[in-house]
């Protein structure tokens, strides 16, 4: 798995894991972000049971494990929690942060020791040290209670599902062509995606936060100008075809 | 009867469900009490001497409802033990492979007191795991050995069917053929639980 350090300055770091070329062949490619800050640290999705020794592996080569003092799952899907588990046994201190209509869900992947804290459906704000992240609602992109972590001073993004491309563990981090990248998320977005409202509803909240990039769970992150064109792309997108395509039978 | 599974918290599970098996047979033990009761009534004098049986039956329908439910329990917290132990297993996994994946990290150490108290975990459900398979395999035991009494149950029931004349004989017969029915069925669930309680001593 690789690490790359997408930000930093004299208050926090971001760093991006994924590119897992060790990973079993049928699962998904994930993205796993982490925000270190003084004394804290907030691990975003951190993927599924298959990918966890990959992950700590690569985490720990970071910063001690203890200073993970926070876990967020923007929502309940297996490629997001299903390694809680074992993090749970790894971080027995720790909070998760999650949608708080996933709460008795995503107890079921086993959490005796980490404490859950649920995130109101219209968001909130976590500060670890001097670094304040805000939880900024995405609900139905895909899943019906699903969050973003916006962290204005980095102005980063991590968009979860939003934004993924279905690629190869060897794709480059960054969208370099958008008009190129459009083919492979395309399908992803109008497929997993069920509400035109809830899409336009998010574009219209995203376009008012200053954004340099957006980081997605799979696939490329978008920088720069990239970010609008990804949301002038996705705002025309036509979303929740699958219904469409079975009522017109 | 089904291949014995490799997996020991499947084995449990399907012994759990073995068990399960057996109550409900005991249950239909009792009604055939009952109804042995009501025969033996009927036939008044001519039965005098299966009525006490019938308190036999019912005694042994009891002890064996009691025994099965407290097998069953014990193999349900089997059950949930060997699933926990799973868990704890597959966490000691994965740290081995983060300490080889991350020898060099500077703060691999940091790992050591979560590895050292699953270690702990581990042990203790490992303990408890073969405390209750021991007292799982003790109860079997003693329920099979309550199940014996029912051949002589069975056995002194045909002689008392024989004096009890030929309008009640085929029913008091059988009352006899369910008794040893049900035992034989019930004993044939602990026998394979037996066995597969002995496969479970291996982990």
């Amino acid at each position: 798995m690789k690490t790359h350090k997408l930000f930093e300055n004299n208050s926090h770091t971001w760093l991006m894991f994924g590119r897992d070329d060790e990973k079993p062949e049928q699962i998904i490619d994930t993205n796993q972000y982490i925000v270190i800050s003084n004394k804290n640290a907030l691990l975003m999705d951190p993927g599924g049971i298959e990918l966890f020794s990959a992950m700590l592996s690569a985490v720990i080569k970071q910063l001690p494990a203890d200073k993970i003092t926070h876990l967020f799952a923007s929502h309940q899907d297996p490629d997001i929690i299903s390694s809680l588990g074992l993090w749970d046994q790894a971080l027995p201190s720790a909070t998760l942060h999650s949608p708080w209509i996933w709460e008795s869900f995503i107890k079921h992947f086993g959490m005796n020791n980490i404490s859950y804290a649920a995130i109101p459906d219209e968001g909130s704000s976590l500060k670890i040290d001097q670094v304040t992240l805000d939880f900024i609602p995405a609900h139905y992109l895909h899943s019906s209670g699903n969050f973003n972590v916006y962290d204005k001073e980095a102005k980063i993004l991590m968009s979860g599902d939003i934004g993924a491309a279905l690629e190869t563990v060897d794709a480059p981090l960054f969208v370099e062509d958008f008009d190129e990248h459009i083919d492979k998320m395309k399908m992803f977005h109008q497929r997993w995606m069920p509400s035109n409202e809830a899409k336009n509803d998010w574009v219209k909240r995203v376009r008012k936060l200053d954004i340099e990039m957006m980081c997605p769970q799979h696939g490329r992150i978008f920088k720069g100008d990239n970010v609008k064109r990804f949301l002038d792309w996705f705002e025309a997108l036509e979303v929740g075809l699958i219904t469409k395509a079975k009522a017109k039978e | 009867m089904s291949e014995l599974s490799n997996n020991y918290f499947v084995s449990v599970a399907e012994i759990a469900a073995k068990l399960d098996q057996a109550t409900r047979i005991a249950q239909q033990l009792s009604l055939t009490a009952s109804n042995a009761r009501a025969v033996a009534l009927r036939a008044g004098e001519r039965a005098a001497g299966f009525r006490p049986l019938t308190d036999f039956i019912d005694r042994l329908a009891e002890i064996t409802i009691k025994s099965s439910r407290k097998i069953n329990k014990l193999a349900a917290t089997l059950s949930q033990t060997s699933a926990d132990k799973v868990r704890a297993d597959s966490a000691i996994a994965h740290f081995k492979v983060v300490f080889v994946k991350a020898k060099d990290s500077e703060f691999i150490s940091s790992l050591d007191e979560v590895h050292q108290r699953s270690l702990t975990r581990q042990a203790k459900l490992d303990c408890s795991y073969r405390r209750q398979i021991d007292r799982l395999s003790d109860e079997l035991e003693m329920l099979s050995s309550e199940l014996r009494n029912a051949v002589i149950l069975a056995t002194l029931s045909r002689v008392e069917a024989s004096q009890a004349g030929t309008q009640y004989q085929d029913a008091l017969i059988n009352v006899a053929d369910n008794v040893e029915g049900a035992a034989s069925k019930i004993k044939e669930h602990i026998y394979y639980s037996q066995q597969m309680v002995s496969t479970l001593e291996e982990y």
